[in-house]
């Protein structure tokens, strides 16, 4: 009986995905001698993919034991609260494609994949302090100095306001390094109080970031800048956040975005950080009894001080990222990027006690925040109206986490 | 009226995929004192948050004096004259012990708090109970015992008709757990009922009229401690009631003797602190058992805590293995071949929410490494040898070890201590509120560790098994050694003697 | 010892006090350094001061109205002769004008323009800028001239002008004019404007880019005919985002008129590669010096030369590809 079900639940997945195969392929097909082009866009690529995955995921899905299958089948419910956000996401997503078919664009799906990546960065490097039963205010103010950093020293040769007017052209290099290393800086010197008088990450990391946007403003305020928006960026410098691969494979490929590989290839560095190596193993260990760790001959000290500093580093790329892209800096960039990256970590299943957190559940909760953002955004709902969703949803979903800790 | 104050009958509670209570029953009587035993794990404390509103049983009913009785919630139980003294006390520190007494109903009027009246009513409960303790101390400054004590006046103001004390000796000397039951002895007179959760099988005989046994989520029995013919239950009894078979050893037999070679020498050694270790001096011998007795109080923890580099010491000399030791950090004490068993498991040992693999392996990382990247297979092939090597119970590595019972929790930690193939063992309170199953197993693993050429350190505040482990014992008396007995000079009164050599004489001590 | 040092710190502080007892003391209150426009303005502030022989003291409010209200006391507290204040909140400024009456100061009000009725409750209370309709009628007719020059521009051919309205701060006087004359100029040129959608950027490059971004996905840049911008920052931000589709990089089939207002650096580089259609210049330097003639002459009771009424106003001026127009 038991393992009926759980050869149902495979064949469910694999006819599903085999169906909707086939209505993509037809539809790609029909799409253009039907007329709907304008209606339904790419919307038969989506169904393809989401086709092969499935049924691929159908195909080699384990065979579950009895036990398992039993537990599966009973926890229906336990399955709609364990993803109640994520299917709250889908009922939107198709609400906003009837609302406005230009939804099922491949560029819309790409440009959503590419605001999550700065993002993304962000609640990576945020996550190792709230591992740690930590926070970061200092995130935010970290990728602003960043900006101006790099933005300050890559202004074009002819540029009339020039930052710093008698500048030769730098390779690219030294303007991203000196940026990092700055934010690396302060990300050690969080490190240092936190570690050094076990200071509560919350009011160490204030009091940086009170800190770096003083020195940020200052160097900002330079003579003969004087605080006005950095612009005239160069264009190489440009490019390292707007370049598009692949851009024109086909006729209306957008590209796709550099920032989303380079987000990737972080997340895989992160994700092996924390699973693969001693430092990884270690801040699991400290967030989830300090004390404990501290007898297991654990250095807590050397280890929060690296905290800070790689976080520090993810701040400063994602600082970079940000001048570069928007061919621009001020010393406002980056405000309140803390917050949404340790929202999007906690609706990722982050534990705000320390401790608890995967590298998948925070992609997924930088990606649930960020398709509600611009879905909302993308139907035009008010942007006040946004902000009370947004928190809405942040309150909805730890609620709902924590009630998967609860007994009774 | 029923002859029972407090029936359960046939509880049962499952949790998804364990069966923690089944058909379970406890009847108490009114003015006796109930002991409720098992091995860790049988389901008595999963019984006692049923009773106390924590757990929804899934089947089962309770009678309070014969009334049927709907407990959903602890403030429910209390209101129904149920009181818990939990095993682990949580008092708000920084707060005065009248406070804590009375929180969550503060006298006085409209919110107004009377502290008068509540300084006087704590007044006049402490010294019903002959406490002498300030109320407006701190609850922080307290020791454990009148920690215990303020919960169980706490019960006594609430007018609580039945008391349930978890563990309430685990952590109390001697002399406070004769305190303890003296005021419990009052109250039983009085007509309050305890519900009275222990280990010690000793204390059980002395202090309660009737025993229930449970047995892995079942009712085994219920009897009388003394029975119609004056006859008292044997300890033999208990346990093969508790374990289901018959325990003929409490202590593994002991082969060989501890080597001639001294591993650990320590010389006059003395802590910055005042009131802590002062001038502490032993030797170490290869393959020895040295146990160190003492009361609460003894600072036999700080010492041992310091020789491995979690607190500092002010002057005084260590060698280990004929070279000098520094305790700069337990990272270095751990690269020196020590290992420390802390006395707090939950609070310094355990890591709740990571795996049993990851808690096994944590303070070997290293070995496992490559700069800084770990070999997966390597880890999971140490830990799950030395988990089946120790007899850890549990479904998969994968678990976490918060699920697990005390004596397995206990398993894994001296699992975690054996991968980095420490030289000298420092376990402090091993089989602390552990069942007597595990126990055993625990004392097996000590004399495997000995037969294969290593050292130990024991703190041991169980007389039987501080003379029935140690090859020598060495007694403290606050912070001082006050004396070394060798196998077969052993005996309680002498390790007493020493423990409070200093006693009446604080004055002395502190100069 | 100690009284010597004592003797000579209160002579430097009598000193210090004297020497600058005739000149003209002006206590500058900006609501934010570090924005464009209002740096170009201190700039021209400070070099109209230097040449009058005046000091002038900046203060930086942080977009933060208390901050600034506690500015202006403490400059009243140190004896400036004069104030000028560019309010955080414009409805706020009565506040600081009762303060300017009980000191007896002059004030002197810049960028952002407190009611009439506030105004009317001290005799020395002024304010110097641009009207903000006129920048707003100049950006719409920018749009206009260039819709009716290229045909081409008129993607649907149905004659109406489909644009995105970028706006700045919510209840900002230039936001509220600038929004509403930039259409009605539209409109006077003959020409049906079609707003196809309009949002909140706060004067922000970041926030507009985003924005804009999020309207080129949902209506499709082939159906945006304009851009128009309550200041450059936000059409800058407008082009970063239309570059990101290909769009504005020179390619004349890929291409929307975006027009915003100050003609700030960056504005002007944008005009030069072909970005940006055109700005109007929101005259800095002219409403600086302006105002710092006001005030000393003013602080001089010299009386309001050139004023009509309580009010200076300096004319704005179109900027395409770089030149004044």
């Amino acid at each position: 009986m038991a393992e009926k079900t759980a050869s149902r639940s495979k064949r469910l997945m694999t006819t599903g995905g085999i169906i909707f195969l086939v209505l993509g392929i037809a539809l790609y097909f029909l799409k253009a001698p039907m007329g709907l082009t304008r209606k339904i866009y790419d919307l038969p690529v989506f169904l393809i993919i989401i086709g092969i995955c499935s049924a691929i995921k159908g195909f080699t899905a384990k065979d579950k034991t009895e036990e398992e299958a039993a537990l599966a089948g009973k926890t229906f419910t336990e399955f709609l609260t364990n993803n109640a956000i994520l299917l709250a996401m889908l009922v939107l997503v198709v609400v906003i494609c009837i609302l406005q078919p230009r939804f099922m664009q491949i560029r819309v799906a790409l440009d959503i994949l590419t605001q999550s990546s700065p993002k993304l960065i962000m609640a990576l490097g945020i996550c190792f302090a709230l591992l740690i039963a930590g926070t970061d205010l200092s995130a935010g103010r970290m990728v602003g100095l960043a900006a101006v950093i790099s933005a300050s020293m890559m202004q074009t040769a002819t540029y009339a306001n020039r930052f710093f007017p008698d500048l030769p052209q730098l390779p690219l290099w030294i303007p991203i390094a000196a940026a990092i290393v700055a934010c690396m800086l302060f990300g050690a010197l969080n490190g240092f109080i936190v570690a050094k008088y076990e200071m509560h990450p919350f009011i160490a990391t204030l009091a940086t970031q009170v800190i770096i946007y003083g020195v940020c403003s200052l160097y900002f305020d330079m003579p003969p800048n004087n605080s006005q928006p950095i612009g005239g960026i160069r264009p190489d410098f440009a490019q390292i956040g707007q370049l598009r691969l692949f851009n024109g494979l086909w006729k209306g490929f957008p590209g796709i975005s550099i920032l989303i590989p380079i987000a990737l290839v972080i997340c895989v560095i992160i994700w092996f950080i924390l699973n693969k190596t001693v430092f990884g193993k270690n801040v699991y260990a400290i967030g989830g009894n300090r004390e404990a760790a501290v007898v297991a001959g654990i250095n807590v000290f050397r280890n929060i001080m690296f905290i800070f500093i790689l976080a520090s580093l993810l701040y400063g790329i994602a600082g970079v990222l940000e001048a570069a892209r928007t061919a621009g800096a001020t010393n406002n960039y980056g405000l309140g990027y803390e917050t949404d990256a340790i929202a999007a970590c906690v609706v990722g299943g982050v534990s705000m006690s320390g401790g608890i957190g995967k590298v998948g559940g925070i992609v997924m909760g930088v990606l649930i925040f960020t398709v509600i953002q611009y879905g909302l955004q993308f139907i035009n709902v008010s942007p006040m109206w946004q902000q009370v969703i947004k928190g809405v949803i942040i309150a909805v979903a730890v609620a709902i986490d924590m009630t998967k800790y609860r007994k009774k | 009226m029923s002859e029972y104050l407090l029936e359960m009958k046939n509880i049962t509670k499952t949790f998804p995929g364990v069966k923690a209570l089944d058909n379970v029953n406890l009847n108490v009587r009114k003015g006796t004192v109930h002991a409720l035993m098992g091995e860790n794990g049988a389901g008595k404390s999963t019984l006692m948050k049923c009773l106390f509103g924590i757990y929804e049983p899934n089947g089962g009913e309770i009678y309070l004096e014969g009334k049927k009785a709907e407990i959903h919630s602890a403030r429910q139980a209390m209101d129904k004259g149920i009181a818990m003294v939990h095993q682990e006390l949580h008092p708000i520190r920084f707060r005065s012990v009248m406070e804590n007494v009375y929180l969550g109903r503060f006298p006085g009027h409209m919110g107004v708090v009377d502290h008068k009246a509540m300084y006087d009513r704590t007044k006049a409960l402490f010294e019903d109970l002959e406490l002498d303790v300030d109320p407006l101390a701190l609850a922080g400054e307290q020791s454990a015992a009148i920690l215990q004590m303020m919960e169980i006046a706490r019960a006594v103001d609430m007018k609580a008709k039945i008391i349930i004390l978890d563990e309430p000796t685990s952590s109390l000397s001697d002399r406070e757990v004769d305190h303890l039951f003296k005021i419990i002895n009052r109250l039983r007179a009085q007509g309050v009922a305890f519900i009275y959760i222990s280990h010690k099988m000793k204390e059980i005989l002395e202090i309660s009229d009737e025993i229930t046994v449970m047995r892995d989520g079942t009712y085994v029995g219920t009897w009388p401690v003394t029975d119609a013919n004056g006859e008292k239950l044997t300890i033999d009894f208990i346990i093969k009631q508790m374990v289901g078979r018959e325990m003929t050893n409490q202590f593994p037999p002991r082969d060989g003797k501890p080597g001639s070679d001294v591993v650990l020498k320590v010389e006059h050694v003395c802590s910055p602190l005042r009131k802590s270790f002062q001038d502490v001096s032993f030797e170490l011998h290869r393959q020895e058992i040295l146990g160190i007795g003492g009361l609460v109080g003894a600072q036999r923890t700080e010492f041992v805590e310091a020789l491995f580099g979690l607190r500092g010491i002010a002057s005084g000399e260590i060698m280990l293995n004929g070279a000098r030791y520094s305790n700069k950090s337990p990272g270095f004490a751990k690269s020196r071949g020590l290992a420390l068993l802390t006395e707090e498991r939950r609070a310094t040992g355990i890591f709740g929410i990571l795996p049993i693999l990851e808690n096994t392996v944590i303070a070997n990382q290293r070995n496992y490494a490559t700069f800084g990247v770990l070999n997966d297979s390597r880890r999971l092939k140490d830990a799950d040898e030395e988990c089946k090597k120790l007899n850890v119970k549990t479904p998969s590595l994968n678990t976490l070890i918060q699920n697990l019972s005390g004596g397995n929790q206990q398993k894994v930690l001296i699992a975690r201590w054996l991968l980095t193939n420490s030289d000298i063992l420092i376990l402090d309170e091993p089989t602390r509120g552990i069942d007597v199953g595990a126990k055993y197993e625990i004392y097996n693993i000590m004399l495997e560790q000995i037969a294969q050429g290593k050292s130990i350190i024991m703190i041991s505040s169980e007389m039987p098994e501080l003379m029935g482990m140690s090859d020598r014992i060495m007694v403290m008396c606050e912070g001082r050694v006050t004396g070394f007995l060798n196998k077969g000079e052993y005996s309680q009164e002498k390790i007493m003697a020493l423990a409070t050599q200093f006693a009446g004489r604080k004055d002395s001590t502190a100069a | 010892m100690r009284k010597v040092l004592i003797v000579t710190l209160m002579l430097m502080l009598a000193l210090g006090a004297c020497a600058h007892a005739d000149d003209v003391k002006i206590g500058a209150c900006i609501y934010r350094f570090n924005d464009a426009f209002m740096l170009r303005f201190r700039q021209a502030m400070q070099a109209e001061s230097e040449k009058l022989g005046a000091k002038i003291e900046l203060a930086d409010g942080q977009d933060n109205q208390s901050t600034q209200d506690e500015q202006v006391d403490a400059f009243i507290a140190d004896g400036v002769n004069v104030l000028i204040v560019n309010p955080v909140d414009r409805m706020s400024s009565q506040s600081i004008i009762d303060k300017a009456k009980t000191a007896g100061i002059p004030v002197v009000f810049i960028n952002r323009e407190p009611t009439e009725e506030m105004l009317a409750t001290y005799d020395k209370a002024y304010y110097v800028g641009a009207k903000a309709e006129e920048s707003g009628t100049e950006a719409g007719e920018l749009v206009a001239s260039y819709f009716k020059a290229h045909p081409e521009a008129d993607k649907n051919k149905d004659g109406k002008l489909q644009f995105i309205l970028l706006k700045g701060q919510n209840g900002h006087q230039d936001m509220i004019l600038r929004s509403k004359y930039s259409v009605e100029a539209v409109k006077e040129a003959g020409i049906e404007p079609v707003e196809l959608a309009g949002a909140i950027a706060n004067w922000d490059k970041l926030e507009a880019m985003k924005i804009m971004n999020g309207f080129i996905m949902s209506i499709g840049p082939e159906n945006i005919e304009a851009v128009i911008a309550n200041n450059d920052e936000m059409a800058l931000g407008a082009i970063e985002a239309l570059k990101a589709q290909d769009y504005n990089t020179g390619n004349p089939e890929a291409y929307i008129p975006v027009v915003g207002v100050d003609a700030n650096a960056s504005a002007l580089e944008a005009m030069d590669k072909g970005e940006m259609l055109g700005t109007v210049l929101n005259d800095a330097d002219g409403q600086g010096s302006a105002a710092v003639k006001l005030a000393v002459s003013l602080a001089k009771n010299a009386g309001a030369e050139g004023a009509d009424g309580k009010y200076i106003w300096v004319p704005y001026q179109k900027v395409v590809r770089g030149e004044k127009q």
